[in-house]
């Protein structure tokens, strides 16, 4: 039963195709990557699903029933650009956003109050939204986002302007909501980020689906073409025919990409320990979301 | 329903918490009666306190026309008689007129032939002092048509009864006191207009601020357009009608105090019937809800404060029309035109408010005009919420007419 299903949805703005034939699903529990450059329809997608804007063609599905705007309730929208009205009170705010959700202002109270001490801001709910700092902000923004529990949260861009701390916080909050069952789906470009967090993802270009599926099935259709080394000495070794590419970092790092659909980099290996060279570190691994992406997204740009 | 009272409320307080909200609601009212005051001081000013002198060979002639300025209490002249006046008495008239010891003199020589109209010079030392000019003029007259008259033959009694003011009362059943009425009438039509344009490019001004801070996205993502901009018209119109309560109130005690009167002189008052209170009422929410949707609509197609500058003329143009054709209405409140005007749904607020207050308008008409007013702010409303939920997710471009008209159509 998925929570978002989006069948084949299609938007046009005046001359641009925005975004054309989408289908995906997400399901309860999931997190879930929207991958694309800017300007790719990750946006226009994201206001499809909660309504701000209705569909051309093609269907949109909320916790397995079609849209409408009662379903909104069990949804928590933080957009990319972050709006809060700024000459508001922080409490206010969160108690405000609340109460349109359908809280009642003493729970949106205290709800606002477990929130903001969870992430450490409880100093600054007495102020006015203008005098806060960016970050800050946006740790209130979160809150009013999730002051209503809810079962699918769709975050454009979470993660952009936060620092180290904040953003690790902010992403082990996400991870304790995905283990407690809710369906989250988050748009960013920071591939390091969708690697390390999400269990499904799909990457869109130019408003059509590239690729899409769970991590381990995405990961699963590529072969293990990838070697990163770390060496000492000589480094002709490099040059082995089973190398289609080969990338130098100097101080005796490289990586490489190896030849065919079963490649075997043991052949590599047994040449640099032939030719002498001493090596530190050897893995053979799977390429990177970001060497996908750049194949996919570049693949289909020269199509 | 309530995310509509939610809205309200928030935009209600948000606004009357501000400094700017609290020095517009005491300064105003402190302006206006500081203008009125002021007004009604500068007008006992503008009585004329010359010093003027009266020349003539005719004694009786020159105290005749003495006692006539004397009589009119409009003025507190200060008048001297010079009669028969001797050689040089012209060159010392000019002297003291150059000195400014006098201000004018008023040189009268009776005519030498019976009948005739005798020949008058005068002269003042500040030819703008019109006031004294008007009133001179007035006593002059009424001395030389009484004079004609007494030499047609009529008794000095009968010159009387015919030369006194003529008693006018305006008053009819409804209203005892015109002058009042009127002047509250002029107050409150006043109010309405900026309030209304006030209000109204507030709601606009809100939209664009939701728009720059991106907070309607959140917003729509929870409530409908229709509930936001329901919501925003209603509580800037709430704040609008606290302040107008707020001005009334004052302007009710304050004109209420024997204070005030003893300041303004007496007679000048300004009193508001409850009918008249009742159609303020009216006319100003039905107003307000037409220009704050048009404005409202606006806000939703444009960016920023110095766009929105250049589309308020649509806002400005109708209620600057009402001020124009104002006077048409004032004289003439049953003519054609008025009627017509005063039914077109834009300009009904004020136009039709005003006849109301200044004349006795059939049932009918006043019915005409709200359901008239209904239906515009229906339809206005109808295509602002189209254009404000398409709009309002717009940026950068300035849209044009015709994709506005298509904006109508998408649903």
């Amino acid at each position: 039963m998925p929570t978002v299903q989006l069948n084949n949805i299609r938007k046009v703005y005046d001359t641009k195709v925005a975004v054309e034939g989408l289908t995906l699903s997400i399901e309860p529990g999931q997190m879930f990557g929207l991958l694309g450059p800017n300007g790719s329809g990750k946006t226009s997608s994201i206001r499809m699903m909660i309504g701000i804007t209705v569909p051309d063609s093609g269907t949109v599905e909320l916790f397995n029933k079609p849209f409408s705007r009662n379903l909104l309730e069990r949804v928590g929208y933080l957009p990319e650009e972050r709006g809060l009205y700024k000459k508001m009170n922080v409490l206010e705010q969160i108690v405000f956003m609340g109460q349109l959700r359908g809280l009642s202002a003493t729970e949106a109270e205290k709800r606002g109050k477990a929130w903001a001490e969870r992430l450490q801001i409880t100093e600054a709910l007495p102020k006015k939204t203008e005098e806060l700092s960016k970050g800050m902000q946006q740790k209130i923004q979160f809150i009013t986002t999730l002051i209503h529990e809810p079962d699918l949260i769709i975050m454009d861009e979470p993660f952009s302007g936060l620092d180290p701390v904040n953003g690790a916080l902010l992403q082990d909050t996400l991870l304790e909501l995905r283990n407690a069952g809710k369906a989250i789906l988050f748009s960013t470009h920071r591939m390091d980020q969708v690697e390390k967090m999400c269990d499904a993802i799909a990457i869109i270009y130019q408003g059509k689906l590239v690729l899409e599926g769970t991590m381990r099935e995405i990961k699963q259709e590529y072969p293990r073409n990838r070697v990163d080394v770390v060496f000492e000495g000589d480094d002709s070794f490099l040059n082995n025919p089973e190398a289609e590419e080969v990338n130098r970092y100097g101080n005796g790092v490289a990586s490489l990409k190896l030849r065919g659909h079963q490649p075997d980099a043991q052949p590599l290996l047994a040449e640099a320990v032939a030719r002498g060279t001493r090596i530190t570190r050897f893995e053979v691994k799977e390429p990177t979301l970001e060497e996908i992406f750049i194949e996919r997204v570049g693949g289909s740009t020269n199509a | 329903m309530h995310n509509i009272f939610l809205i309200a409320r928030r935009e209600y307080l948000e606004r009357v918490r501000t400094k700017g909200f609290m020095i517009a609601t005491i300064l105003i009212p402190l302006l206006m009666g500081g203008g009125i005051a002021a007004s009604i001081l500068i007008a006992k000013h503008t009585k004329s306190s010359s010093h003027i002198v009266i020349v003539s060979q005719d004694l009786a002639l020159a105290t005749d026309v003495q006692n006539q300025l004397d009589d009119d209490t409009d003025h507190n002249m200060q008048l001297n008689v010079i009669a028969p006046p001797t050689a040089n008495t012209r060159t010392t008239l000019l002297r003291e007129l150059k000195a400014k010891d006098i201000d004018g003199y008023l040189w009268i020589t009776p005519a030498t032939v019976q009948g005739q109209k005798p020949s008058i010079e005068y002269k003042q030392g500040s030819s703008a002092d019109l006031a004294t000019r008007n009133t001179v003029r007035d006593a002059l007259g009424k001395v030389f048509t009484r004079e004609r008259l007494m030499q047609q033959g009529m008794s000095s009694s009968d010159v009387k009864t015919l030369m006194a003011p003529i008693d006018m009362s305006s008053s009819n059943e409804q209203q005892d006191d015109t002058g009042a009425n009127f002047a509250g009438a002029y107050v409150l039509f006043f109010l309405m207009y900026m309030v209304i344009m006030l209000y109204g490019m507030n709601v606009a001004r809100s939209i664009i601020e939701e728009k720059t801070s991106r907070v309607f996205e959140v917003m729509l993502a929870t409530v409908k357009p229709g509930e936001m901009m329901a919501g925003k018209v209603i509580g800037v119109g709430s704040v609008g009608l606290t302040q107008v309560s707020i001005w009334m109130l004052a302007a009710v005690i304050l004109t209420a105090t024997p204070l005030m009167a003893h300041l303004l002189g007496g007679g000048t008052h300004i009193s508001i019937s409850a009918e008249q209170v009742g159609f303020f009422i009216i006319y100003f929410l039905l107003g307000y809800l037409l220009y704050s949707a048009m404005a409202a609509a606006l806000g939703a197609m444009t960016n920023s404060e110095q766009e929105l500058q250049q589309l308020n003329m649509f806002l400005v143009m109708p209620l600057a029309a009402c001020m124009i054709s104002l006077p048409l209405v004032l004289n003439a409140p049953q003519n054609i035109w008025s009627r017509v005007l005063s039914l077109v749904p834009f300009f009904s607020p004020l136009l039709m408010y005003m006849r109301i207050s200044v004349s006795p308008v059939p049932w009918y008409e006043i019915a005409a005009s709200i359901v008239l007013m209904s239906l515009a702010i229906y339809a206005v409303l109808w295509v602002a919420s189209r254009i404000y939920r398409v709009g309002i997710l717009m940026y950068g471009k300035k849209p044009n007419l015709p994709e506005i008209l298509r904006w109508l159509k998408y649903s």
